[in-house]
């Protein structure tokens, strides 16, 4: 997540620090020292973090800005706790914030997820002296819990103050390592922005689930056939060289000092196996699936932003033995070595998925509905079309026939029934001279088939019946006669 | 939405009493005469629906969109109550469907206008509602046995719409008090049993219905809490038209659904197939779908609603797909929906175009101008979803291209190759449980898991890494060796693929050894084919214990193979550097063939050691001011096996026995570079200074420097 960095320019942080032997120090030159920390480890550890900074006291002032927009956002506020009076002050908006009109509302909660940091350039006792703390933790309260007051334990120190924005670095900003497999090929690999663990909106448990240290890759699926899944979020992964001391040599790390760019040179040079599925994925359109828990996949694939810089990506699905209706329940997918033939064809024509669901959607199987008089006249319309047309259209006919008896007789609107008879019995006594003898028998046969299911008696008026064409000598000599 | 909240249970109650055939007093023209047939033909009467039909369709409308938009985990109870409560499903997975309640309605039929109205009540069928909802789902089964002890905690809530004529508001009331009241009697019964529940929350939701026309005798009222367990509504409906709006609205509150219309979607007239027009499709789906919107505050919700209703609709473009490409798209949800008007042309044109395979881009209509594609629609396996694409920029943009980081620079990954090997590992679903030799279920994911972890056993990630996967002849035993059990066919395959590899090495048939890394011209050919059949060993090694079939592959190799005696060795050296003289203007490659022996030894010493890089055991500093650092990992099973010194006869006892020890404990341990690269068990010591002093300083001074 991206981090604003809002810090307290206010006269009370100029209050002198004292420390012994030393010179002196004022409560501002502590923070700055706690961000320059802050900065310097995001600047290693942490280097596609995005930050600004904001100082504020009467007024703000966004002294370095955004160079992206974003969808949620970390904040560090750095401030003394002393939150001033009067009108204006926190402890004022705080009390009036429920007075407050849309237009002028309160800034907390912020209109997208996110987290608030407040770094206290003051120790406990300090806080707790007054109601600052509270007025501290109300802010964390507004902004739906997310977040955390940090103070410095003990005296006002350098020391001191590096401890407490070192809590902050370990609970917010620690590179998430992983090893990415598939097999016994291995690869080293840093995960960013690091996933955060995600709570499953159920009752029953809601227990946040963080992903696997150990990415394995379980296979692989066409591109076309995951077809842009729902994903939770993105996140890039970085193939990364861990020496002795655990660190890592990140990715494209600019440090001055020689020595760095060397060994990242020789980094470069030692095949990676991140490199290798990279290339792959995108020459062969695919994606692999990757095991991130127990019900936990996501997915890794080749993501390119310009033409030329490319990286591999991995995407979260929702936790679930079932994360895309589309490929079904992920345990029950297997290699295509165990079916009898392979799913995807000898020439790679044809594909296992998407599952089919058992039961077709109202779009998806020619439904009957009738709320709007032009539904209903549709339907009737497609009878009295075909009908004109008998025998020829014998069997559309009475496929649309039994379709409107089947939806009159399930609403129970037996009066469409007869009033498509009386409709039938008159185009039977209109039809032109020229008219194929059957055409008379088949809508006379379908008239009285209707009136005897609008009766409601049981035989005719059954649900699964279905009214067949009459059989006549002309239509079965006129086939011989073809 | 959680999964046992209200909307997991839905029970339907609709009178069947003799005044529900009334009519509606709302007509509806059926015969549309076409107009050069209607001289002198006067069209037949106009037909109403009964109130009954009238709820009957809007009821199983309301099915209908809930069932597109949520096909699992959301039941539907249907009751009918005349004499007595007639219930038409149940609450199984498989009774949910618009055909199974369709085909139990027609069973039902009409309500008999002529049965005695004292006898028929509504009152059955709420009272059967109430025991339908203290009746347990699969899904609350199956959350119940998971959580065992916790059992308690599966919610049990539940909805019943009740569609009747009520006389009056204290008619209502009654009905209210009803439920109520039998919600009490049943919870107490269900704290006693195992297979009811409690119900924990109801809400009734009554609706009364009354011919267009009438006056209503009952007023709406807003959602009422009557008990902690009990909220109750009403809405006083005319019948027709009116009550399927009412019953639209419904289900898009209960499900929390949002409207989205497609506007501009090209389509050609029915009548003029070479004219097309734009038109417009109302969709409905969850409403996150729009949650973009709602979290940026810019929400285009058009005034678009039909009937005067309430409803607001979020219009978005149709974007017409220039190809069929496809591209993975950063989607932030999915959810299915349903077409208002599911049987309209518009409608079923867009279905039909979706289900045929193709996606549609939708576009955010901005008054700036400027486009933003927020949403896709697209099918999958006959279920139209719609997709949200994330429109907002991303943290990820400008990230470090991957040829920056590790492993970036090298540039003979065998990425083809590994494609060949996804390939190999595509999944596909097992749907009818597999069971393993001891019974076990078989979980086919672990399969897949399996069949990775052999495939990769022996996997070198660059081309010169690789002698044997750069050869055509080795395939078919390279494809086959990794399965997990071999046929007898395999078997001979992969014996052939050895004989044939003997025949090349006969005929002294160049191979494709990579030169990368290695100073002066490549090793020698003999030396190429030691270096392959080493390569090949230690893949053949590493799957002899998936089968037997395994083991007699590995027989073949090392009985073909076999090499005779160092003396032996230096004669056919010999012979075949006369050999060399004459292939090697064909071959195209020139040899140093008047090197001294001890030359062609150290060669021997310095491939051997690459291929050591190769099985990745260690990484061997070529010379001391090397670049290279060791990377050091652990030593896996398909670890080099030192080659074994064979004889040409048939093996004793004594040398079978001791290969197995040596392959055991080679396992265990990285055999020491001297031992491996002996001849006769003498190693040469300080062979880099020999080097240096020689005629390879100059080399090796060039090679350190790149």
């Amino acid at each position: 997540m991206p981090t604003v960095v809002v810090m307290d320019v206010s006269l009370s942080m100029t209050r002198p620090v004292s420390v012994e032997g030393s010179e002196e120090y004022q409560r501002k030159h502590l923070a700055v020292h706690g961000l320059t920390m802050l900065f310097e480890h995001m600047a290693t550890n942490y280097k596609l973090e995005f930050t600004a900074l904001v100082v504020f006291s009467s007024l703000w002032e966004l002294m370095v800005p955004f160079t992206r927009d974003y969808n949620t956002l970390q904040v560090v506020l750095v401030t003394d706790g002393c939150l001033g009076i009067g009108r204006g002050s926190l402890r004022h908006s705080l009390a009036t914030c429920n007075q407050r009109n849309e237009s002028s509302r309160f800034p907390l909660p912020f209109p997208f997820p996110s987290k608030l940091y407040i770094m206290c350039m003051a120790n406990l006792e300090e806080l707790q002296s007054s109601d600052s703390l509270d007025c501290l933790e109300r802010l964390v309260d507004l902004n739906n819990g997310e977040g955390q007051i940090f103070t410095i334990d003990g005296p006002l120190c350098l020391k001191n103050v590096q401890s407490m924005f070192g809590k902050l670095i370990d609970l917010a900003y620690t590179p998430f390592h992983a090893v990415l497999k598939c097999g016994h090929l291995t690869s080293d690999v840093q995960v960013f922005p690091r996933p955060e663990p995600f709570i499953i909106d159920e009752e029953i448990d809601p227990i946040p689930k963080a992903i696997n240290t150990d990415l394995e890759i379980v296979g692989f699926i066409d591109i076309a056939d995951i077809s842009s899944p729902p994903v939770l979020s993105r996140h890039l992964v970085l193939p990364i060289a861990l020496n002795k001391e655990g660190d890592e040599m990140g990715p494209g790390i600019t440090d001055d000092t020689e020595d760095e760019n060397s060994a990242n040179q020789i980094a470069g040079k030692i095949p990676n196996f991140c490199v290798l599925l990279h290339g792959s994925l995108k020459v062969e359109g695919m994606v692999a699936i990757v095991q991130l828990g127990p019900e936990w996949h996501g997915m890794l694939y080749s993501q390119a932003d310009s033409k030329k810089k490319s990286n591999l990506m991995m995407s979260l699905f929702e936790p679930g033995p079932e994360p895309l209706p589309w490929l079904g329940k992920m345990a029950q997918l297997g290699p295509i070595s165990d079916a009898k033939e392979n799913p995807y064809g000898e020439d790679d024509n044809k594909s296992p998925f998407p599952l089919q669901p058992k039961n077709k959607r109202s779009y998806a199987q020619n439904v009957t509905v009738w709320i709007k008089p032009s539904g209903l006249q549709t339907d009737v319309q497609k009878i009295l079309r075909n009908a004109r047309k008998l025998p020829e259209k014998t069997q559309t006919f009475y496929k649309e026939l039994n379709r409107l008896r089947k939806a009159a007789l399930a609403f129970g609107f037996l009066d469409l029934l007869k009033g498509v008879a009386d409709m039938l019995e008159r185009e039977c006594t209109l039809l032109p001279d020229t008219a194929h003898p059957d055409a008379a028998f088949q809508l006379t046969h379908a008239a009285q088939q209707l009136k005897a299911a609008s009766n409601g008696t049981s035989e005719y008026a059954a649900y699964d019946h279905n009214i067949t064409p009459l059989q006549t000598d002309f239509s079965s000599s006129s086939t011989e006669r073809i | 939405m959680k999964i046992f909240s209200e909307s997991h249970k839905t029970v339907f109650v609709v009178d069947h009493c003799p005044y529900m055939a009334e009519s509606c007093r709302q007509h509806v023209e059926f015969d549309m005469l076409v107009k050069n047939r209607t001289q002198g033909i006067i069209p037949l009467a106009p037909i109403s629906k009964s109130l009954w039909t009238c709820s009957v369709e809007s009821s199983m409308e309301y099915c209908r969109i809930m069932y597109d938009i949520f096909p699992f985990k959301k039941l539907v109870n249907f009751i009918v109550s005349d004499s007595g409560a007639h219930i038409l499903n149940s609450w199984t997975q498989e009774d949910q469907n618009l055909q199974e309640l369709m085909a139990a309605l027609a069973a039902v039929g009409p309500p008999n206008p002529r049965a005695d109205p004292e006898c028929c009540s509504i009152l059955h069928g709420l009272v059967a509602a109430v025991e339908t909802l203290c009746k347990i789902t699969e899904y609350q089964h199956e959350a119940r046995t998971m959580l065992m002890e916790n059992a308690e905690r599966v919610g049990n809530r539940g909805r019943i719409i009740c569609i009747t004529n009520a006389k009056s508001d204290s008619h209502v009331r009654m009905l209210e008090d009803c439920v109520q009241e039998t919600i009490h009697e049943h919870n107490k019964l269900a704290a006693n049993s195992d297979h009811l529940m409690q119900i924990q929350k109801c809400e009734l939701v009554l609706i009364h219905t009354y011919p267009v026309g009438e006056d209503s005798l009952v007023s709406d009222r807003f959602k009422k809490e009557l008990s902690p367990v009990l909220t109750s509504e009403v809405h006083s409906v005319r019948a027709g038209r009116h009550l399927a709006t009412k019953l639209n609205v419904l289900v898009q509150q209960h499900f929390d659904l949002a409207s989205t219309t497609i506007t501009n979607i090209p389509m050609k007239e029915e009548q003029h197939a070479n004219t097309s027009a734009n038109y417009d499709v109302e969709l409905l789906h969850h409403k996150d779908a729009h949650v973009d919107f709602i979290k940026s505050g810019d929400n285009h919700i058009g005034g678009n609603s039909r009937e005067g209703t309430f409803k607001e609709t979020v219009t978005l473009k149709w974007c017409t797909p220039r190809t069929n490409s496809v591209e993975l798209h950063y989607c932030t949800g999915a959810y299915r929906i349903s077409p208002v008007d599911v049987n309209s042309r518009p409608s079923s044109c867009l279905t039909n175009f979706l289900l045929n395979g193709r996606s549609v881009l939708l576009e955010q209509p901005r008054k700036s101008g400027s486009k933003v594609i927020s949403h896709m629609l697209s099918s999958h396996g006959g279920e139209i979803f719609l997709h949200v694409l994330s429109s907002s920029r991303s943290i990820l943009e400008d990230p470090p291209s991957i040829s920056e980081g590790c492993g970036g620079r090298v540039t003979d990954y065998r990425i083809t190759d590994f494609g060949e090997f996804m390939r190999e590992n595509r999944l596909t679903p097992f749907l009818d449980p597999r069971y393993k030799i001891d019974g076990s279920l078989e979980i086919p994911l672990e399969r897949a898991k399996d069949q990775l972890e052999k495939h990769t056993r022996y996997w070198p990630m660059i081309i010169s890494q690789t002698t044997i996967f750069n050869m055509q002849a080795v395939v078919p035993l390279a494809s086959v060796i990794v399965k997990e059990a071999l046929t007898d066919e395999d078997v001979l395959n992969c014996q052939k693929t050895i004989y044939n590899l003997v025949d090349m090495e006969r005929k002294n048939d160049p191979l494709p050894i990579s030169t990368v890394g290695t100073r002066g011209k490549g090793p020698k050919r003999d030396e190429q084919y030691r270096i392959m059949w080493n390569e090949l060993e230690t893949l053949v090694r590493a799957h002899i214990n998936n089968s037997d079939k395994h083991q007699r592959v590995l027989e073949c190799l090392l009985a073909c193979r076999s090499k005779p005696p160092e003396e032996e060795e230096r004669k056919k050296r010999g012979r075949k550097r006369e050999d060399k003289e004459d292939k090697s203007e064909k071959s195209g490659k020139d040899y140093e063939l008047e090197k001294p022996w001890q030359e062609s030894e150290r060669l021997k010493g310095l491939l051997d050691r690459e291929k050591e890089e190769l099985a990745e055991a260690e990484v061997i500093k070529d010379s001391p001011d090397s670049p290279e650092p060791p990377n050091k990992k652990p030593l896996v099973t398909m670890d080099e096996i030192p080659p074994v010194e064979k004889t040409k006869g048939p093996m004793s006892l004594l040398s079978l026995w001791s290969n197995r020890i040596n392959t055991a404990n080679s396992r265990k341990h990285q055999e020491f570079t001297g031992r491996l690269n002996s001849v006769n068990n003498k190693a040469e010591l300080y062979q880099h200074l020999k080097e240096e002093n020689g005629m390879e300083t100059t080399e090796n001074g060039k090679a350190s420097r790149q």
